[in-house]
C-alpha cells in the first residue's frame, strides 16, 4: 500500500505541466477554440512528449504504460484545460487496440496513434441510447471476410478531424442484446462516412458521423466486442477522474488566490467564516474526489467485475465533487466568476462536461447500487 | 503507487485476524455486533486479555513497552479488531494521555502509569471540557494553586466519557491567569479517589449514562503528577490532538457497520427499496473514498512525510459518515424504530420485542451518534482549521 508517484512519474508530470505552461497558455486555448476545438499541431505537440503512445505497446513504438502514469498525465492535462481528446486518441484508441484488435490491425495503427500521425477516437454514443454501452443500432454486415457499417454515431470527440472511429456495431440480436455487439475500426474518408462538426459546451469539438455502407475492419467480434466497449469505458472513466482532478485543483488554487485578494467591506474575502467554511467543504470534495480518481486507476487493471463496481463507485465520486467544486468556486468568484473572460467559468464548463461524459452522476449511482456486496470497503 | 498490502503486511493482518478470533470473547463480540449495551466489566475484559498480549496499547514504541508496529501495521491491528466485533478500545490511556507522558513526562510518571495502561488495569478519563467551555479549550477555567508539594484544584470538567469508571484523570488546568488564555494551563494528572472528586452522571438523550460532570473541590494533587512544565500544557494538549488523526475517522468501524446497515435493510424488506438502496449506495461511496483518504495519510506518514493537508479533512468525513449510517439503520427498521425498550439493549434480555429484535438500539445509536460531529473539535471548528490550511491566512 503506497500512494507515492515514482520518479518517473514524477518526471512525467514534469513534462506534461512544463508544456502546458510554456505552449497551452489560456491566449493560446482561446485562439485554438475560436479555431475548432481541435488543433493538429497541438496534438502533434503532444504526441512529441510521447504522451499519444502511453498505452501503445513499445514493441510498437510506444511507452507502454499503465493507467498510473496515464492518470498523471490526465491531471496535467486536466489543470491546462486541453482541448485536444487525449483520452480518445491515446489511451482508449491505444488501450483498445492494444487489447483487444488483431495483430495486423496493431501493426498498422498503433505506431501512428505513437507518433501522433493518427487520431482515432470511439464513436460509440447513440441517439437513444444515453449512457447504455449495449444500445447499439448501428448494423455490421459481413460478406466474404469484408465488412461494411451502417448507422449513426453521435458526439463523437473530434469527430470531423479524426483519421478513423472505433465503432461498435449489430452483428445480430435485438437492440439491446450485448453478445450481438462487435467492434470495429472505420476510416473517416472510407466511402460512405460522412461528418458533422460542431461546438462542445466546454469549447471542444464533436461531431455528428453517418456510417453508410462504409468498409470496416474488424477488431473484436461478436461475444467479445462489449467487454471490449466497456473496458473501453472505463479507460475513459478513469481518465476523466483524472483529469477532473487537474481541472479541480486549478480552479480551487485560482479561487484561493481571488479570495486573498479580492476586498469587500474594507477585507479580503477570506476573512468570512461563511466563505472559510465552503472553502473547506470544497477541499473535502477535492480530495475525496482525487481518492476516488486513485481508485479508479488502481483498480482498471483489476478483473472485470471488481473494475466495472469500482470505476462506477468513482465515477459517481468525482460526479458529485465536480458538480460541487465547480458551482461553489463560482459562486466564491461572485460576479466576475461568470464572465466569458474570466479563466473560472472555463474550468466550471469542463467540470460539467466532463460529469455528464461516460455516465453522469445518477447513472453511476445507479451501477454502483446494482452492483453493491454485502460485504463493503476498498478491499471488498 | 500501489493499493495492495504487501505479502509481509498481509501476513501480518493473518495473525492478527486468528489471535483476535481466538481472543475475542464471544458474548462481547455478539453485543458489538448487534450493538447491545457494553459494560464496564466487557470492555475492562477485553482491555486486560489485549494487555496480557502487549496489545492494548498496540500504537507504543517498544522502549516502553509496546510492539512497536509501523503506521500500516497499526492500521491493520485496528481494522482487524474492528471487523471482527472487538469493543473500541476506551482511548483515554492508551491512545490520549500515554504519548504526553512519554514525550514530555518524567521518567518516574512514565515507569508508575504506562505499565497500568498497558495491562488495561487502570482506567483513564479525560478532563478537558468544561462547562462553557465548548470547543473552545484554552477557554480553561478550573484552577490549580501551587501550595508546597501540591497542587490546589478547584474547578469542574465536563463531557467526561466513561468518567463514572474513572481511576485517574488528565486535566488541563489554569495555573497562571496573566498572558493569552494558552499560556497559562498545565497539564495535571489526578488520582479519581482523591478526597474533593465528585463524578455526576449526565444521562444523554438516548437514556444512556455515558458522559459525566467530575466536579474538583480542594484536590490535593501532588506536584509530581504535573506533567511536563507549568504553564505549558495547551502544548502538550495540542500534541495529544495531532497524534490522533487517522483513527478518529473510524473507519474501519463505518466498514462493519455499513455491512450491519445491509444486514438490517435486507431483514427489514426493503434492500430493494430503490429509494432506500440508492442512499445506502452512496454511504458506500462515501465510505471507500473515507478509506482511500485515511490510506493516503498512512501512506504519506509511513513515508516519512510529516503531514498532508487532507488529515484535518478526516474528522469531518469520519463522523459525518457515523451519524449517516446511524441513520440509515433506523431509517430501514421505519416505525419499529418508534418504539423505546431500554432493557432490550441488554444482551440476553428475554422480554417481549417490538418488531425484529435488532432495531432495538437504532434510533438510540442515531441519537448517540450526534456527537460525533460536536465533540473533538465540533466541525464547524474543523472547518476552521481547515479552512486556514487551504487559504494560508
Amino acid at each position: 500500500m503506497d500512494f507515492n508517484f515514482s520518479d518517473d512519474q514524477d518526471m512525467l508530470r514534469d513534462s506534461v505541466r512544463k508544456w502546458v505552461d510554456k505552449r497551452y497558455g489560456f491566449e493560446r486555448r482561446k485562439t485554438l477554440v475560436k479555431a475548432g476545438g481541435f488543433s493538429r499541431d497541438a496534438w502533434r505537440e503532444i504526441a512529441g512528449l510521447g504522451l499519444t503512445g502511453l498505452y501503445v505497446p513499445e514493441a510498437h513504438g510506444g511507452m507502454g504504460f499503465g493507467p498510473v502514469d496515464a492518470m498523471v498525465v490526465m491531471e496535467e492535462l486536466g489543470r491546462g484545460l486541453v482541448l485536444e481528446p487525449f483520452t480518445q486518441g491515446a489511451l482508449i484508441a491505444g488501450g483498445v487496440l492494444a487489447g483487444d484488435a488483431p495483430e495486423a490491425v496493431q501493426s498498422a495503427w498503433l505506431p501512428k496513434i505513437a507518433s501522433g500521425d493518427a487520431v482515432i477516437v470511439l464513436a460509440q454514443q447513440e441517439r437513444a441510447a444515453r449512457y447504455r454501452l449495449n444500445h447499439v443500432v448501428t448494423a455490421a454486415k459481413q460478406s466474404g471476410t469484408d465488412w461494411t457499417i451502417t448507422g449513426e454515431k453521435s458526439i463523437v470527440p473530434a469527430g470531423d478531424k479524426a483519421d478513423a472511429f472505433i465503432v461498435p456495431a449489430r452483428v445480430f440480436g435485438a437492440v439491446d442484446d450485448a453478445q450481438g455487439i462487435a467492434l470495429f475500426l472505420v476510416e473517416r474518408n472510407a466511402n460512405g462516412v460522412n461528418t458533422r462538426g460542431y461546438s462542445t459546451q466546454d469549447g471542444g469539438q464533436a461531431a455528428e458521423v453517418t456510417f453508410n455502407n462504409a468498409s470496416a475492419t474488424l477488431i473484436a467480434d461478436a461475444g467479445k466486442g462489449f467487454a471490449a466497449i466497456e473496458r473501453a469505458v472505463d479507460i475513459g472513466i478513469a481518465a476523466t477522474c483524472a483529469e477532473a482532478v487537474g481541472v479541480m485543483d486549478k480552479l480551487v488554487a485560482v479561487t484561493i488566490e481571488y479570495m486573498n485578494t479580492r476586498k469587500q467591506f474594507g477585507v479580503a474575502i477570506a476573512t468570512f467564516q461563511a466563505l472559510r467554511h465552503r472553502i473547506a467543504d470544497v477541499k473535502m470534495q477535492l480530495e475525496l474526489g482525487r481518492s476516488m480518481s486513485y481508485f479508479a486507476s488502481l483498480k482498471l487493471n483489476e478483473p472485470e467485475d471488481q473494475r466495472r463496481r469500482a470505476l462506477a463507485q468513482a465515477k459517481f465520486q468525482l460526479g458529485t465533487s465536480m458538480r460541487y467544486v465547480g458551482q461553489q468556486c463560482i459562486q466564491l468568484h461572485g460576479g466576475i466568476g461568470v464572465t466569458d473572460e474570466y479563466i473560472a467559468g472555463h474550468y466550471f464548463k469542463r467540470l460539467t462536461v466532463l460529469e455528464m461524459s461516460y455516465g453522469d452522476s445518477m447513472h453511476h449511482l445507479g451501477e454502483v447500487s446494482a452492483r453493491m456486496q454485502d460485504t463493503a470497503g476498498v478491499f471488498a | 503507487m500501489d493499493l495492495n498490502f504487501t505479502p509481509e503486511e498481509l501476513a501480518f493482518r493473518t495473525n492478527i485476524r486468528a489471535w483476535v478470533a481466538e481472543n475475542l470473547p464471544k458474548d462481547i463480540s455478539h453485543k458489538v455486533q448487534n450493538a447491545l449495551r457494553l459494560s464496564k466489566g466487557d470492555l475492562q475484559r477485553w482491555a486486560k486479555i489485549l494487555g496480557k498480549k502487549g496489545w492494548h496499547a498496540w500504537a507504543w514504541p517498544k522502549q516502553f513497552g509496546g510492539p512497536g508496529w509501523n503506521v500500516i501495521e497499526r492500521h491493520l491491528f485496528e481494522e482487524e479488531c474492528a471487523l471482527a466485533d472487538a469493543p473500541r478500545v476506551v482511548p483515554f490511556g492508551p491512545v490520549m494521555v500515554a504519548p504526553v507522558i512519554m514525550a514530555f513526562g518524567s521518567p518516574e510518571q512514565q515507569k508508575r502509569h504506562l505499565p497500568g495502561i498497558m495491562s488495561g488495569e487502570v482506567w483513564w478519563s479525560q478532563g478537558y471540557s468544561e462547562p462553557g467551555s465548548g470547543s473552545d479549550l484554552a477557554s480553561v477555567k478550573t484552577r490549580a494553586e501551587r501550595k508546597g508539594d501540591y497542587y490546589i484544584v478547584n474547578g469542574q470538567k465536563t463531557w467526561t466519557t466513561l468518567g463514572q469508571y474513572g481511576d485517574w484523570i488528565f486535566c488541563l488546568v489554569r495555573t497562571s491567569t496573566e498572558g493569552k488564555p494558552q499560556t497559562g494551563i498545565s497539564f495535571l494528572l489526578i488520582d479519581m479517589t482523591s478526597p474533593g472528586v465528585t463524578v455526576r452522571p449526565i444521562i444523554t438523550m438516548d437514556g444512556e449514562h455515558e458522559v459525566n460532570e467530575v466536579w474538583f473541590d480542594n484536590v490535593e494533587v501532588p506536584v509530581d503528577n504535573l506533567v511536563g512544565e507549568e504553564n505549558k500544557g495547551w502544548t502538550y494538549a495540542k500534541y495529544l490532538l495531532a497524534h490522533e488523526r487517522t483513527n478518529i475517522a473510524d473507519v474501519n468501524r463505518a466498514k462493519r457497520e455499513l455491512e450491519r446497515l445491509k444486514r438490517i435493510a435486507k431483514a427489514e424488506g426493503v434492500y430493494e427499496d430503490q429509494r432506500l438502496r440508492d442512499e445506502i449506495a452512496k454511504l458506500e461511496v462515501d465510505v471507500i473514498s473515507l478509506e482511500m483518504m485515511v490510506l493516503r495519510v498512512l501512506s504519506a506518514e509511513s513515508s516519512g512525510e510529516q503531514s498532508l493537508d487532507v488529515a484535518g479533512l478526516l474528522k469531518i468525513r469520519g463522523s459525518e459518515v457515523q451519524q449517516r449510517y446511524s441513520e440509515l439503520m433506523m431509517l430501514a427498521a421505519g416505525p419499529y424504530s418508534i418504539p423505546f425498550i431500554h432493557d432490550a439493549m441488554e444482551a440476553g434480555w428475554q422480554g417481549d420485542c417490538v418488531g425484529a429484535a435488532h432495531v432495538a438500539p437504532l434510533a438510540s445509536t442515531y441519537f448517540n451518534m450526534r456527537k460525533t460531529t460536536i465533540y473533538g473539535g465540533s466541525n464547524e471548528v474543523q472547518r476552521n482549521i481547515v479552512s486556514q490550511v487551504v487559504l494560508g491566512s
